[in-house]
């Protein structure tokens, strides 16, 4: 408590005509004693910066309360020496512009957003930075488009770059020959082949080494300081990475889970890959006979876009379909070619390929549900399908049926030691073969390993990516492309969603930036997305600490590890700095030099609670500095009101929620907390992913807390916000606040 | 457990289809925005998207089965708005040309449909039967000019050159086998469309009044919203009651329609109209198709051009002979009235039940078929 706080507020922005800003000025000076107050009628102009830095210059103040604007508003005008501590209190967005002027509970309101910001400054530490001697390195798992891509990019902008590919040579599943789709104008002709020219130039690129026939043993460490063994015919390699890019790719859909479209009954019942051969050999035949087949039949989504097996359209058999339709014709045009499909869907330009190989005379496509392959007459096969577009269920005869078989990523889940999603179990036996030769040399070195596993991560959470709900890594793909729940370690191409090769060179460039973006804030001591730049980070009291595990089991992102005892082992740069181990600790010894339970549990403490006599309640209000917080401002640019009796505290995520606070808020006399943070579940928007969702589970125990102390459950309220639906929130807000009136006031008020 | 039907794709159908204009066929891709803009379409009969994936696909069976190409009037609206330019409205005319071929059982008009050379070829032979009818001496031929003597050379003496008994004889006979085959092919056609339907024939006799409004008016064009269809439907309706009417004079009224002087009858009054529809009508479809006015008119089988041709061409002749006569030009007239012959019979004998004309009898019957299975499915319930 020995800083000096200068507190200055603003009067512009219409503060000054909706609250008596001298009197607020007076809590400051008389109230909160601060030793240097200035009432400025435009603070971030020159004149009202150059007022501060003056102070700040002069020594006489050490942390400043800027009690102006939103945080988020002007944060360029009001960034100052990076060790020198800041609040800002948000007078105008939270006060003048969402509330009555002139009125007594906006007043009130102003006065104490102005002494929370206060003591908070007062808690506050400067921040020292955390940096260490990193590695600009960066690691790429799996050499097929998007890991060349991201390999190639990341090499061209500087970066030293380690390759690792699984297979002998590079390529992946497009390789060096095969037709890539038409991704050029005008888009309806066979395009160029494979990746020979990147494979080639990736070959001679200084700044890459690539192991090819290799896996990765073993991975240690952080972001900047990744040790990462790597095992190549016997021999180890270690190499020290900044950061990854998993880009290994997929794998079809196991065709043997496919019985009742006639794999395994009949010969003549092929995948769209054993096709893919056969037309590299000659004209498409039919197994059984070694004759040329007359008649073709492609059974689309063989696997994808159904419950059963994968719950989702696999990107890439439409296409695959229509180019194989295309070379088939190219070879023989009499050959008849029947599509039965649930719906082509190609994206884009390519729609231009489609219309064109649909164009053909011999291509016949029908909507509907293929329901069984069966034997029609000697080697010939008839597909039935249900609910055609043709008004009844049909049966169409062919010589070879080809199931376009769906997108398995090659995400290993870390957890039952074998190969990837639950769906597809045992199919990818021979890359599983393949990995645990690898595996041997990593087990001689004394090392447990998961041959189907791709990172091999020592972390304490597991050793590969955790996988959202369809078996892919990664994270909400339209808020956080290219992120995962590991720090550092970005899922790039065709593991990170369904896509075609263009679409994976694309996000593997992605990723290779995302990668570049880790090493240098790691290089920084800074935070990468979402608090990017953020140079805060946790600081764990061991001597206190009971082993009780929480943090790290809780961390969204793993970044704490134990030693054998279970005392955690914190990874700075494997850190977001959301604080969800801070809200877990139960003993409350994990702290960021500028939020803390202390901080927080200072800021309620300094909330003027009226008694009970004067009626009026005074309500808590927790909001996720992500979607929350700048929806609230977004209410108030539009001038909507809301109830004056909330007291806002922004949280860095809703998992930093710290369920002391609620005792303290309600022993306090605090009539209701209400929280607001992002949506959880399957399709979460949580910045940290687990940390709303973490929240509303601890929420559960306080509720019963409350109810032994007599108190309504109801007066503890969670909502989900996301930052589109803010012109919810107002009403959320007050109708909170009616329900807490129609409660009365807090029995534990002046205790 | 509803019976599996066995579809076979047919690819030499699907390039018969599309070399008889049905050449986009293979774009659609079966949004059904065809369906939607038309105004006669309806949800028991959705075409014209049912007909272009039976044509896509070359099911016969089901085309040969299916009323739809005949109940379209073709005013393009479907083809302006398909997304995928695959010209629904054209298919259906490709199938209507198909489905003619379909429903004769002589074999002619599928020759004919299928090569230019054939078609013409066919024409031509009738032609010359005329001619030769005129030119050859006696005893091979009618040797009707031979008949016609010297004095017959110094002034027109039609009668004397083409005895108006003759010629009547020859028109009644044409007529009764234009008659005979356009029939037995609308009777197949009936009998595809009606196989095994289960109707009772009560429904199709109360039905019978539909398919003579339809065979004298077509009158379900009107119901088609677009544009131009009043305006094409009225001179469609000329048109036809010119073709009629001459029709009519000329197999039964000839022995007054023929007239020797310059007297007037009163079926040379009803000739005069009918000769000037004929004209303006036929004359317009020419220019409208020549300057490809409207999705109707942008493709042309030669199949289309033939019909307005040589509707135009026999009133053309008709007319020159009239006015050579009235100049009293006896062989230029004989000469016109031989080509008039020579272009009005093909015309009659191929055309009418083999080609392009069949349609005045096969879209009654469409329509009518199509009325009956909605009263037969209206009172199912």
């Amino acid at each position: 408590m020995s800083k000096s706080v200068g507190a200055y507020i603003c009067s512009g922005c219409s503060i000054g005509e909706s609250l008596d800003v001298e009197r607020l000025a007076g809590v400051a000076r008389e109230e909160c004693k601060v030793p240097v107050c200035r009432v400025h009628p435009f603070l971030c102009s020159e004149a009202g910066l150059s007022a501060i830095r003056k102070d700040v210059t002069e020594k006489t103040v050490d942390a400043v309360v800027i009690a102006a604007c939103s945080p988020r508003m002007k944060s360029a005008a009001f960034t100052f020496d990076p060790r020198l501590v800041v609040e800002r209190v948000n007078l105008r967005e939270h006060v003048a512009w969402s509330h009555a002027p002139r009125e007594e509970e906006t007043q009130r309101l102003a006065e104490d957003y102005l002494r929370m910001g206060v003591v908070k400054a007062q808690k506050m530490e400067p921040l020292e930075p955390c940096v260490a001697e990193v590695s600009r390195a960066i690691l790429v798992v799996g050499g097929g488009t998007a890991g060349i891509a991201a390999a190639l990019g990341a090499a061209d902008a500087g970066y030293e770059v380690v390759l690792v590919e699984k297979e002998a040579g590079l390529g992946g599943r497009l390789g060096a020959t095969r037709n890539d789709f038409p991704h050029g104008t005008p888009h309806t002709e066979l395009p160029e082949r494979g990746l020979a020219r990147n494979i080639t130039r990736l070959a001679v690129h200084p700044r890459i080494t690539a192991h090819a026939g290799a896996r990765v043993a073993r991975t240690e460490g952080q972001p900047g300081a990744f040790e990462v063994t790597i095992e190549s015919g016997g021999q180890h390699f270690s190499h020290r990475v900044g950061a990854i890019v998993m880009a290994t790719g997929w794998t079809p859909y196991d065709p043997a889970r496919l019985g009742q479209l006639g794999y395994g009954a009949s010969p003549n019942v092929i995948t769209g890959d054993q096709l893919e051969t056969m037309l590299g050999a000659g004209p498409p035949v039919r197994p059984s006979d070694g004759k040329p087949a007359e008649s073709v039949a492609f059974i689309q989504c063989a696997g994808s876009r159904d419950k059963n097996h994968l719950p989702y359209c696999s990107a890439v058999c439409c296409l695959t379909t229509l180019q194989q339709t295309d070379l088939i014709h190219r070879r023989d045009p009499r050959v008849k070619v029947s599509i039965l499909h649930r719906d082509i869907i190609v994206t884009g330009q390519y729609e231009r390929y489609f219309a064109e190989v649909q164009n053909h005379p011999a291509t016949f496509l029908l909507r509907g549900e293929v329901s069984s392959v069966t034997r029609h007459t000697g080697d010939n096969l008839a597909v039935e399908v249900k609910n055609s577009s043709l008004g009844e269920t049909i049966r169409v005869p062919a010589d070879l049926v080809v199931l376009a078989t769906g997108f398995v990523p090659n995400a290993p889940n870390g957890k039952n030691g074998g190969s990837s999603t639950p769906a597809q179990g045992a199919s990818s036996g021979d890359a599983g073969q393949a990995a645990s030769e690898a595996g041997a040399g990593a087990k001689a070195a004394g090392w447990p390993v998961d041959p189907g596993g791709a990172l091999h991560l020592a972390y304490r959470q597991g050793p590969e990516l955790p996988l959202l709900k369809d078996g892919f890594p990664g994270s909400n793909f339209i808020c956080f492309p290219y992120e995962t729940l590991r720090t550092g370690i970005y899922a790039a191409g065709a593991v990170h969603a369904p896509m075609d090769a263009s679409a994976a060179e694309e996000d593997g460039l992605g990723a290779a930036m995302k990668a570049i973006q880790c090493v240098e804030m790691a290089s920084r001591g800074q935070a990468v997305h979402p608090r990017a730049g953020d140079g805060s980070y946790p600081s764990f009291l061991l001597q206190r600490c009971t082993q009780c595990k929480r943090c790290t089991v809780e961390c969204p992102f793993g970044a704490i590890d134990e030693d054998e005892k279970g005392t955690p082992k914190f990874n700075p740069t494997r850190c977001r700095r959301c604080g969800v181990c801070m809200g877990a600790c139960p003993e409350r010894i994990i702290s960021f030099k500028n939020y803390s339970v202390d901080t927080i549990a200072g800021m309620i403490k300094a909330i003027d609670v009226p008694g009970e006599e004067e009626e009026k309640p005074r309500i808590l209000l927790f909001l996720c500095e992500n979607d929350a917080y700048p929806a609230l401002d977004a209410i108030a640019m539009g001038r909507g009101r809301y109830d004056a009796s909330v007291r806002v505290i922004p949280l860095r995520c809703l998992g930093s929620l710290n369920v002391v606070w609620i005792a303290d808020a309600l022993s306090r006399g605090i009539d209701g907390v209400m929280l607001a943070g992002c949506k959880h579940g399957d399709d979460y928007q949580c910045h940290f992913a687990k940390g709303s969702e973490i929240a509303s589970r601890r929420l559960e125990n306080v509720k019963e807390t409350l109810e032994r102390l007599q108190l309504e459950p109801g007066r503890i309220e969670t909502i989900e916000v996301s930052l589109d639906e803010y012109r919810r929130l107002p009403a959320a807000i007050d109708a909170f606040a009616g329900r807490i009136r129609e409660m009365g006031p807090n029995p534990y008020k002046g205790f | 457990m509803e019976q599996a039907v066995m579809v076979e794709p047919d690819l030499r159908l699907v390039d018969q289809l599309m070399s008889l204009g049905a050449g986009d066929v293979k774009k659609c891709f079966q949004c059904a925005t065809c369906t939607a803009v038309c105004k006669l379409s309806t949800a028991e009969n959705g075409f014209p998207r049912k007909q272009m994936l039976l044509a896509q696909w070359g099911l016969k069976e089901r085309l040969v089965e299916d009323p739809g190409p005949w109940l379209c009037f073709y005013c393009g609206e479907c083809s302006k708005d398909c997304l995928r330019k695959a010209n629904p409205g054209e298919t259906m005319m490709a199938l209507r040309r198909y489905l003619t071929t379909q429903y004769d059982w002589t074999g002619l008009s599928r020759l004919m449909y299928r090569s230019a050379a054939w078609e013409l070829g066919i024409l031509g032979l009738v032609a010359s039967v005329v001619v030769l009818l005129f030119t050859l001496p006696r005893g091979f031929g009618f040797g009707l000019l031979n008949q016609a003597g010297p004095q017959a050379l110094r002034s027109v003496m039609l009668d004397k050159f083409a005895p108006v008994e003759t010629v009547h004889l020859a028109d009644t006979m044409l007529a009764l086998l234009l008659g005979f085959f356009l029939l037995t092919n609308a009777a197949r056609m009936f009998r595809r469309l009606t196989r095994n339907d289960g109707i009772p024939l009560a429904t199709y006799l109360r039905r019978l009044p539909t398919l003579a409004l339809q065979l004298f008016t077509q009158s379900r064009w009107k119901g088609c919203q677009a544009d131009d269809a009043i305006k094409n439907w009225v001179r469609h309706l000329a048109l036809a009651s010119g073709y009629m009417l001459m029709f009519t004079l000329v197999v039964i009224f000839l022995p007054w329609f023929q007239v020797q002087n310059d007297s007037l009858h009163w079926t040379s009054y009803l000739g005069y109209y009918a000769t000037g529809v004929l004209v303006a009508g036929s004359g317009w479809m020419i220019l409208d198709r020549a300057r490809q006015r409207g999705e109707m008119y942008r493709f042309s089988h030669l199949s289309d051009w033939l019909f307005p041709a040589l509707l135009l061409l026999t009133a053309a002749t008709g007319i020159l002979v009239n006015l050579l006569r009235v100049e009293n030009l006896p062989m230029p007239t004989y000469v016109m009235y031989t080509i008039h012959l020579a272009v009005a019979a093909p015309m009659l004998v191929v055309e009418v039940p083999f080609g392009k004309w069949a349609h005045l009898l096969y879209r009654p019957v469409a329509i009518y078929v199509d009325a009956v299975r909605k009263d037969a499915l209206a009172a199912r319930g």
